[in-house]
């Protein structure tokens, strides 16, 4: 009998290995039950009928953006235009849009605790509710200009980092959520926060990147290099041509960004080398991983390894396989304005995303910025026009058109900012399909700064 | 009933309910910790029930337990470090009728009085035994100061009374029919239904078992009422159908929980019917592998009219039954051949149906009854192994078995198919529940398939916290200290290796469904005892618990044996002795 109460010993093993399973379960839950409760199918965030009431939203002059009615209908901002221009920034009530606040902070929201999890509990409902730093009128506006477009638009404070345009289409009504969401084309990519998650062919925009790569390489004398362009002209075996078929003449530097001369920064390109262009697009933020509090940006590309005279001559000009983001794009125009260093962006007026990013980030030494500065204010007073923006502004920009091909029309760019401690506005602006830099983008850019205005 | 309404529209029942989550949790721990502290204060001490006494050396052996192995072997309870005397001579058990002696296959024999025993003879005081050159006679211990214990064995010196534990079992489950009744912010008095027919059911069990058999424990069933009677609430709050069900099988239950005790009363009888327990066993898997109905990939169900059966779940108590034995029988056929067929046959049919959560609970059954049968790591070491092969020969010729389990480790990476889809809303619901949970009846992880049965503890979880689900699983690890404090003290090592057996099996079913739905292990689909919808598997639980209950001497009705004591003598004193 004692044998058998001997070996019965063997059930400590099981009784182990159970305890420790709990144990490991149990802290795995106090880890990352915030984490796990969060999830876009819980049905207590996200039914139509959930019991947990989330807190309200509201932009930087306390308009509500999104608010829990007393039948626990979540409800968003006033206006369709509104709501729409602002649902990836805010999100929806079935966390389709996984990079809206509404998803993103959502345990701020809906008041979560390890204890109570999202039980109703009698001391719900203080503190939960989150400002954010844009303004639904610019949004809107921004919006509104884009002219059924779909797109990007981000505009920053380079000072303080609040951002105050954010606005990415397509975009649905969260308020009336469309039937055809998932069948109708017009809804493609809608779940896509463009501003964040996707990159698109800069065009011309980079010229500001190859025009930094020159400064580099010839630090005092890359004001006074000139080519002459006669509307296109062979590098590397085949045609590199202006828009239009422009012929644009014996130009400096400014003169060429300031015509957006192809064939100008398909030589300069080549004089510069594959290996220090890509170089200095890496230092100035392509290729790497940003991310924008919890949410991953996606990458600016460049690959320049083993392409021909040709292909580096078009990369120059932001055409080959360059594509970039318009956060970073924003981030970049962030650095020009501000000495070369970008204040990092934040959403949140109190707390929640601005804790999680990283911190000031040097893209441009000063020099580059000045030089910059100096040469999109250029771009705005002798090539853009000063009337486009609004007045008092000192707006310096730059326009791209991205070619897709396809027969599709161009993705149409402004980046720039306005120098100006008034209005310390940097912003990055892409329209699909558009017509042009200055037609399409530039009205979305100067709406929203007007709104700001 | 206006005060109801009142009470509804003043905003205070969520502050309400939330105190009754956080109050639950803390009744049901103190029902299962003091449940567990007086079962083992009600225990005998570890007292001599009679004495061997060597006239020619002077020795006196103590006979400390209900059935004593004697031999030469160091590791038998009386040992007799004898050249005459066989490694297992012979073993010293007692019955109903009184004191036998067996010889368990001994070269010399056995002899009472000179007279050799064949099978066993009863003795009785003043009987002279002779084994090899030894010759004990049997006397009744003299009394000498019992051994003080010195295990820990809680805060309070005195057993709680039975009717205080059950009382608070009947309030928790009160509590949970409370909040089942306010579920949604309105008034559902239903929900009372099945807390009254517990209340019913666990009271006249109790004055049938305390007060008209005059039995002394009410442990084990406090236990089980408890766990079962919430389940049975945590149901009810989502589906009342169900409970109704669950509540048929926890009658059921009982029922089966009764007539086990009375049958493991007489273990002769026990013993006449070990082959037909076992042959039956396997006819019913062959029917089942005929008949059955296939459901969510296994087909482990029988339909008999309205009533749908899952036969493994009755094997499990067969497989107990065919395991254990008694340690005569022990000692006379060292080897397991006999029961690991029996076992390869049932997992193998298991494997034929699919039912693979199943046939690893058998499995991991049969390792703790080998274990505790042969002691032989080896033994156990081998079929490990040959278990570890027959996977991978599986995994060879069947591939798509392992393709159920693919989805383990990585079950984010897959919230939306079927390799995540169940254990990442498990994960969320239970953290949506937090430590006291979003309240009966208002969990989201109901609508998920499967979330009364392979889910239920995800739904506890959710709904009453966590809290209370770790105080559930605490009511099973106890469980192998039930079975552990009775394994010396029981009648007979047929109880003590049931008790092991069922224990451990409850235990490992636990850890296959709460690890499993929470991907600490590959989800099988295996039932939560006492929780998961499903009659067949409860009417098991309740059996199961039948082989803990009988293994405490006490459920019997044992007489007090006298406190009388004998000091033990050395291993050193008994070799100088005897060589």
């Amino acid at each position: 009998m004692k044998t058998v109460g001997f070996r019965s010993v063997v059930l400590y093993l099981l009784l182990a290995a159970f305890l420790g399973g709990v144990g490991f379960l149990t802290v795995e839950l106090l880890l990352n039950g915030g984490k796990w409760a969060m999830q876009p199918y819980n049905g207590h965030l996200y039914a139509e009928e959930s019991t947990v009431e989330l807190g309200e939203i509201t932009d930087r002059a306390g308009n509500v953006l999104a608010y829990t009615d007393e039948d626990g209908q979540r409800m968003y901002g006033y206006g369709e235009t509104n709501r729409r221009a602002l649902l990836h920034t805010v999100g929806d009530s079935r966390g389709y849009i996984s990079t809206g606040v509404q998803h993103l902070l959502s345990a701020r929201l809906s008041g979560y605790n390890p204890v109570t999890g999202l039980a109703q509990t009698p001391w719900a409902g203080s503190g939960r509710n989150v400002q954010l730093t844009v303004d639904q009128t610019a949004c809107a506006a921004a919006f509104t200009a884009m002219n059924g477009k779909n797109g990007a638009v981000l505009v920053y404070n380079y000072r303080t980092g609040d951002l105050l345009v954010k606005v990415s289409a397509p975009g649905f009504d969260p308020e009336h959520l469309p039937e055809d969401l998932d069948t109708n084309e017009a809804y493609q990519g809608v779940y896509l926060d463009n501003t964040l998650s996707s990159s698109f062919t800069p065009g011309s925009i980079f010229k500001l990147v190859t025009v930094c790569a020159a400064m580099e390489t010839w630090p005092d004398s890359w004001q006074e290099r000139t080519y002459s362009c006669t509307g296109s002209e062979e590098i590397g075996g085949e045609a590199i041509a202006c828009l239009h078929g422009n012929a644009h003449g014996e130009q400096t530097v400014r003169e060429a960004l300031g015509n957006s001369c192809n064939v100008f920064f398909a030589r300069l390109a080549n004089d510069i080398g594959a290996q220090a262009l890509q170089a200095k697009a890496e230092e100035m933020g392509f290729n790497r991983e940003w991310t924008f509090g919890t949410v991953p940006i996606s990458e600016s590309e460049i690959d320049l390894t083993g392409c021909n005279a040709n292909q580096l001559g078009w990369a120059g000009v932001g055409q080959y396989t360059v594509l970039a983001n318009p956060y970073h794009m924003l981030l970049l125009m962030g650095a020009a304005a501000n000495g070369g260093r970008a204040v990092p962006p934040r959403l949140t007026e109190n707390g929640g995303l601005s804790e999680l990013l990283q911190g000031e980030e040097t893209l441009l030494t000063e020099g580059e910025a000045a030089a910059l500065r100096d040469l999109m204010r250029s771009n705005v007073t002798d090539y853009y026009g000063e009337g486009l923006f609004p007045a008092g502004m000192n707006v310096c920009a730059k326009t791209g058109t991205g070619e897709v091909g396809d027969g599709k029309a161009p993705n149409c760019w402004m980046v720039g900012f306005c120098d100006s401690a008034e209005h310390p506005y940097a912003f990055a602006v892409l329209v699909e399909e558009g017509t042009g830099g200055i037609e399409s983008a530039g009205a979305v850019a100067a709406a929203a700064l007007a709104a700001l205005n | 009933m206006d005060w109801i309404q009142e009470f509804l529209t003043s905003g205070l029942l969520p502050g309400v309910l939330l105190a009754l989550r956080a109050v639950t949790p803390l009744l049901a721990l103190y029902v299962i910790w003091r449940s567990y502290t007086s079962f083992q204060k009600g225990q005998r001490r570890r007292d001599p029930l009679i004495v061997l006494r060597d006239e020619a050396s002077g020795v006196q052996f103590p006979v400390l337990y209900w059935e004593n192995s004697i031999g030469r072997s160091k590791s038998c309870d009386i040992y007799l470090p004898d050249g005459a005397v066989s490694r297992d001579h012979a073993v010293l058990l007692r019955r109903e009728e009184g004191w036998f002696i067996c010889d368990t296959g001994s070269k010399a024999g056995v002899f009472v009085n000179g007279q050799k025993v064949t099978d066993r003879a009863l003795v009785g005081a003043g009987d002279r035994l002779t084994l090899g050159s030894v010759t004990l006679t049997l006397g009744n211990s003299d009394g000498a100061p019992p051994k003080r214990r010195r295990v820990f064995t809680g805060f309070s010196r005195r057993p709680a009374s039975p009717r205080k534990l059950l009382f608070v079992a009947s309030l928790v489950q009160f509590l949970m029919a409370v909040q089942g009744c306010f579920q949604d912010g309105g008034f559902a008095p239903r929900q009372f239904i099945p807390f009254l027919a517990v209340l019913v059911l666990e009271w006249s069990v109790f004055l049938v078992a305390v007060g008209a058999l005059r039995h002394v424990s009410f442990e084990i069933e406090t236990v089980a009422f408890l766990l079962s009677g919430m389940g049975v609430q945590l149901l009810a709050a989502s589906d009342f159908d169900t409970a109704v069900t669950q509540l048929a099988a926890l009658v059921l239950g009982v029922g089966t929980f009764s007539f086990l005790l009375w049958f493991m009363n007489d273990l002769d009888r026990v013993a006449r019917f070990r082959v037909a327990i076992g042959a039956a066993a396997l006819v019913l898997f062959a029917v089942n592998l005929v008949l059955g109905d296939e459901r969510y990939g296994s087909k482990n169900w029988i339909s008999l009219g309205p009533v749908s059966v899952q036969p493994s779940e009755f094997i499990k108590i067969a497989f107990v039954f065919v395991g254990t034995s008694t340690l005569d029988r022990l000692q006379t056929k060292k080897n397991i051949t006999e029961f690991l067929i029996f076992a390869g046959a049932c997992v193998g049919f298991l494997a034929l149906l699919r039912d693979f959560g199943t046939a690893l609970i058998f499995f991991a059954c049969f390792l703790i009854i080998a274990f505790m049968r042969s002691g032989s790591v080896r033994t156990i070491a081998l079929v490990l192994m040959a278990a570890a092969l027959g996977v991978v020969l599986i995994l060879k010729f069947k591939p798509y078995v392992a393709e159920r389990f693919l989805g383990w480790g990585h079950v984010w990476e897959h919230i939306n198919d079927s390799m995540g889809y169940q254990q990442t809303r498990v994960l969320t619901y239970m953290a949506s529940g937090g430590w006291l949970g979003v309240g009966l009846g208002q969990g989201c992880l109901i609508d998920i398939f499967a979330a009364d049965s392979d889910l239920v503890f995800g739904l506890l979880v959710e709904e009453q916290g966590l809290f209370l689900g770790l105080v559930v699983l605490a009511a099973m690890g106890l469980l192998i200290f039930y079975a552990r404090s009775d394994v010396t003290r029981s009648r007979s090592t047929f109880f003590s290796i049931a008790a092991c057996a069922a224990a451990g099996l409850l235990l490992f079913q636990t850890c296959l469904n709460v690890f499993g739905s929470t991907d600490i292990l590959p989800m099988t689909g295996v039932t939560l005892p006492f929780f998961s919808a499903g009659g067949s598997s409860l009417v098991s639980c309740w059996g199961l618990m039948a082989f803990l209950k009988a293994s405490d001497e006490r459920t019997y009705a044992a007489r007090r044996a006298a406190k009388h004591s004998a000091k033990a003598p050395s291993k050193r004193e008994l070799e100088d002795i005897y060589s």
